[in-house]
């Protein structure tokens, strides 16, 4: 049986390297071909938002990063949707071209499909 | 079935709530490090018909009795902790 | 660190090769990372060249090669969108090789 892997991602974009370091390891994964799935979940869904220019406090769009995903064969994310809301965000301000976004209504049943689950 | 094992207070992170957002029917939810203030969170009151642990160290090294609580939290040593993980899949780790 | 000499001007370098820093690049700087790979660059080269530019442009990362083979068959066709042309182009390791003539970062999902 194929390992699925999920990976939990809670943290927003810039204010630690957490989101960054995550992407970069789903990046490697998916590079190496492995089944590897993003959630979105808590401030993790900041990452997902349009218009962010991070060049004046001398960060890489972590967007920009994410707009790759399906360059990598990650065409499927997983977005909490209570989080969404929690943070008056709607589905159209988190697209990723090239990628669906499915929103989740009971994130721990997603979880539950998965043999391995990394936090960032 | 997934084992949630939160490391941080609820009183400072969102790591507890995120963790319960997440909660299927069935999860377990294992507190170690700070993760064990929760026992003093009423969130934890309102989990019913969940396993819900606690590392003893922890608890009692920041002088937290999980028996003075009202829900039922069970704590246990680092070997059955090591047999919680291997009861559990997948594992996931609610750290900040 | 090292320094590529081109041109009577000195571009630093990283202790692998490549550039340090994007806006050094020129076709003569590639000209010259190519043959230290001991590659001749030919039209098909400039036109893969010139595709990583824009990838990195895009998503400000280096591809490695999964995303590349990707990319370079949605822009030139299947035919050209093969790890097996890639690699007779930029052997022995397309993504890490191209990226150094192209002046990107060494792709760091590249292990």
């Amino acid at each position: 049986m194929k390992q699925r892997t999920l990976a939990l991602c809670r943290a927003a974009p810039y204010g630690s390297a957490l989101a960054r370091e995550g992407l970069e390891a789903v990046l490697a994964s998916a590079a190496m071909e492995q089944e590897i799935d993003l959630l979105f979940l808590g401030d993790g869904v900041f990452q997902l938002l349009d218009h962010q220019s991070p060049m004046a406090i001398g960060q890489k769009s972590l967007r920009r990063n994410l707009m790759a995903l399906p360059m990598f064969g990650i065409e499927q994310l997983y977005v909490a949707r209570g989080s969404l809301a929690q943070r008056g965000l709607t589905p159209e301000e988190i697209q990723i071209p090239g990628a669906e976004i499915t929103l989740v209504d009971q994130p721990g049943n997603l979880i539950a499909a998965y043999q391995c689950v990394l936090s960032f | 079935m997934t084992l949630h094992i939160v490391s941080k207070s609820p009183f400072s992170t969102q790591a507890l709530s995120d963790c319960l957002e997440s909660f299927a029917d069935g999860d377990a939810l294992l507190l170690i490090e700070d993760g064990v203030y929760a026992l003093q969170h009423k969130a934890l009151q309102d989990l019913q018909n969940t396993e819900i642990f606690c590392l003893a160290a922890d608890s009692e090294a920041r002088g937290l009795l999980p028996s003075a609580i009202s829900c039922s939290v069970e704590a246990i040593d680092d070997a059955r902790w090591v047999h919680l993980c291997t009861e559990h899949n997948p594992i996931v780790s609610w750290f900040r | 660190m090292s320094n590529l000499k081109v041109n009577a001007q000195e571009i630093p370098l990283d202790k692998e090769g490549y550039l340090r820093d994007l806006n050094d690049w020129s076709r003569d700087v590639a000209e010259q990372l190519a043959a230290a790979e001991g590659i001749e660059l030919t039209d098909a080269h400039w036109e893969i060249i010139g595709l990583l530019q824009d990838f990195y442009r895009q998503f400000e990362l280096s591809p490695a090669m999964r995303p590349l083979v990707k990319f370079i068959g949605q822009n030139l066709g299947a035919d050209k969108g093969r790890s097996i042309y890639l690699m007779q182009l930029f052997p022995p390791s397309p993504a890490k090789v191209a990226s150094k003539i192209a002046g990107l970062p060494k792709p760091t999902n590249c292990l």
